[in-house]
């Protein structure tokens, strides 16, 4: 690489520091990927994918411990109704995995994506 | 054939005629209709429709209710792994494999490895898990013509398999996003409608779950026990009964004392109302303990969750079928949209499957005895109703439903199924797609007919841990690895699919059913998971010199945004492996 991408820049300064896709009339691959702006993309997307996944993998193994070693504590009753508090963190899986899903989404619209059309903008530009 | 019967199988025909038709439709349709879906504003719905429409198979439909009915809470795992599934596939592969362009496991193996092997080694599996998860979809036909009608449930399985083989040849039913997303709101429907008309019979009277009881038939009931079975009751029981009981031939008044009692096939069992119903031998005997998780001290239950969590949430990823159906969304941004609304659908729907299974307790307990629990669904609308005209629609409407699901998902796994037959393993031999699709219909047939029924739930669980030990580490080591190599693959992949397959076929066989060789056997995904991961890293490790020489530059375009266009795409690139 170059030059390194002074860490005050914007987005799309941060390629464009990044000499080797400026050089050359087309970007390749190779340029992409050492660029600062794509690494920085995959590290966000990774960044929320594994710690993510790890947390809600927990969350399920933690019902099943509560359920095998505290059965006492998901016998208990919910305000004097049928509903014990085992019915209900286990119906709160099927929340829990719909809200992750949303965070997903969300973070993906808000983070990931204008990171990925600024990178494509300029690999665009470049080419022209 | 009472009238009830001719309801349902009205249903259940008029289902099957209208799928074909729109199916046939379709084909010559399937662009402009596919197109006019995904340019509306409607197109998120339609997809998550579609996706939910496919992903909920027998399984889902008759099997998690049955499981609901016999082991209480702890039957819950399964429909939160089978979400959760979703939700890794989402994660960790969805969005790199839509810019791999691969559609299959074979596809994307062979584009991210460049090794004929590898795909060979994947088509296999891609066969074994398609015709395994066809198997059930088609014993639920059987077991619900036998139910509805008291045909034999040979007859369910032939016209099931008949109707879906046909269906794909000649229609292509999986490309059809509108018929999917028909299908789901008709599964959905069939199962709110009891559910509600059930739950408002349940709060207008005063039964309840919550006593340290066993569940009570509501009226004199009659069980005819076809398949040998072992009941425990945990107290002294009178019945009548026709047939062979613990060993001995008995005709006329029994008392069973607490404890188990093992009823031959062929006898028949006459209970008075109010008698306390005796449970097939490991499923809670009584209510409290059927609301609390665990409750019998299930011997290494948590081993047993954790493995069917493990598979379920990882195997999702690796189900032909599951993998397509995601591709129809327009771009990116939309897959993730519809994810989030299918998750939605899905939630739905197993709220409803799990309620029906607890009412079920109260107004089918006769399943319990008889074992044949994955029918409780079916014989809800004329337990809670009656055999009216309302119980009688009802009934129709259900067996439409359930139809429909084995419809949706069969022909889904069957056009995969025999996609891969064609390009595979027959090379083209077989010139004609049609004739393959009958061919490869025809196996999961005859498997249907010559092999013993096992709940569907379970047996859908086990085709989930041989995906989550074969498929599962190759997409996500394909996707996030760039060390992993053709040779690695391949004996990661025969690895966890042979132990997975391995441990299952000798569970099935009877070798151990209990302890901890008996739970690891029957739920092998928390050994073989792991397995074939390592075995995968290690081999790749060791064959680090074949690591494809444009390993990095595949990585790179798997996790670059979407429609990058750089030259490196052209010509130079030399095979068009990852075309963008």
């Amino acid at each position: 690489m170059a030059s390194r991408p002074s860490r005050s820049g914007g987005l799309v300064e941060r390629i464009v520091s990044n000499a080797t896709l400026n050089e050359r009339p087309a970007p390749t691959y190779e340029d992409v990927q050492r660029s600062a702006a794509f690494t920085d993309l995959k590290r966000r997307l990774r960044r929320f994918v594994f710690p993510m996944s790890a947390g809600f993998l927990l969350w399920y193994l933690a019902y099943v411990v509560l359920a095998s070693y505290a059965p006492g504590f998901m016998a208990t009753r919910v305000a004097g109704s049928h509903i014990t508090v085992g019915l209900l963190l286990g119906l709160g899986q099927f929340v829990t995995t719909f809200v992750i899903t949303q965070i997903y989404v969300r973070y993906a619209e808000r983070t990931l994506d204008p990171r990925a059309r600024d990178i494509r903008r300029h690999v665009e530009k470049a080419r022209r | 054939m009472n009238a009830a019967a001719l309801a349902a199988v009205a249903a259940i025909v008029l289902v099957a005629v209208a799928s074909a038709l729109v199916g046939a439709y379709g084909v010559r349709r399937r662009s402009t209709s596919d197109f006019l879906v995904a340019s509306r504003t409607s197109g998120t719905a339609a997809h998550a429709g579609a996706i939910s429409g496919e992903y909920l198979s027998a399984a889902s439909f008759l099997g998690i209710a049955g499981l609901v009915l016999k082991d209480g809470v702890d039957a819950l795992w399964y429909p939160v792994g089978f979400t959760a599934g979703y939700l890794a596939l989402l994660l960790f592969i969805a969005a790199p494999l839509r810019r791999s362009g691969a559609y299959t496991p074979s596809d994307f193996a062979e584009a991210r490895l460049g090794s004929a092997q590898v795909r060979r080694v994947c088509t296999v599996f891609v066969l074994v898990v398609g015709w395994l998860y066809v198997l059930p979809q088609l014993q639920g036909a059987g077991l619900t013509i036998a139910t509805v009608t008291g045909l034999p449930q040979w007859v369910g399985v032939v016209a099931a398999g008949v109707v879906i083989a046909v269906t794909v040849a000649f229609g292509g039913l999986r490309a059809i996003t509108l018929v999917q997303a028909f299908q789901y709101w008709l599964k959905l429907t069939a199962l709110a409608i009891p559910a509600v008309i059930a739950l408002m019979f349940f709060l207008g009277n005063d039964k309840t779950f919550d006593r340290p009881a066993p569940p009570s038939f509501s009226q004199a009931t009659t069980v005819d026990v076809t398949t040998d079975v072992v009941l425990r009751t945990d107290g002294p029981l009178s019945l009548r009964a026709v047939g062979e009981v613990d060993g001995t031939a008995v005709d006329g008044p029994v008392t069973w004392q607490a404890g188990t009692h093992t009823v031959e096939s062929g006898t028949r069992l006459d209970f008075d109302a109010g008698a306390p119903v005796p449970v097939v031998e490991g499923a809670p005997v009584q209510d409290a303990g059927w609301l609390t998780p665990f409750a019998d001290g299930n011997s290494h239950g948590l081993l047993a969750v954790y493995s069917l969590i493990l598979a379920t949430f990882l195997g999702t990823m690796g189900l032909p079928h599951v993998l397509g159906r995601f591709y129809t969304n327009p771009d990116g941004r939309a897959a993730r949209r519809s994810a989030v609304v299918a998750l939605g659908m899905l939630g739905a729907f197993y709220l409803l499957v799990t309620l029906l299974g607890a009412l079920s307790r109260l107004y089918t307990p006769q399943l319990l005895v008889s074992g044949e629990t994955d029918a409780a669904v079916l014989l809800l609308p004329t337990a809670v109703l009656g055999n009216g005209w309302a119980g009688t629609i009802l009934g129709g409407v259900v067996a439409a439903g359930a139809w429909s699901a084995f419809l949706s998902t069969s022909s889904g796994l069957l056009s995969s199924v025999a996609g891969v037959l064609s390009t595979d393993v027959l090379r083209g031999r077989l010139r004609d797609v049609r004739i393959t699709t009958l061919l490869a219909g025809s196996v999961p047939i005859l498997l249907a007919l010559l092999v013993t029924r096992l709940d569907f739930t379970e047996s859908v669980a086990l085709v989930f841990a041989v995906a989550a030990s074969t498929f599962c580490p190759l997409l996500v080591l394909g996707v996030w690895w760039r060390g992993l190599t053709a040779r690695g693959a391949t004996w990661g992949m025969l690895a966890g699919g042979i132990a997975a397959l391995g441990a299952v076929s000798a569970s099935l066989a009877g070798a151990a059913s209990t302890g901890l060789l008996g739970t690891l056997l029957h739920r092998p995904a928390v050994v073989s998971v792991p397995l074939a991961f390592l075995t995968m890293i290690l081999v790749s490790r060791g064959t680090r010199r074949e690591r494809p020489a444009d390993a990095d530059q595949l990585l790179l375009r798997l996790h670059a945004p979407e429609r990058l266009g750089l030259s490196a795409d052209t010509a130079e690139d030399g095979p068009a492996r990852f075309r963008d």
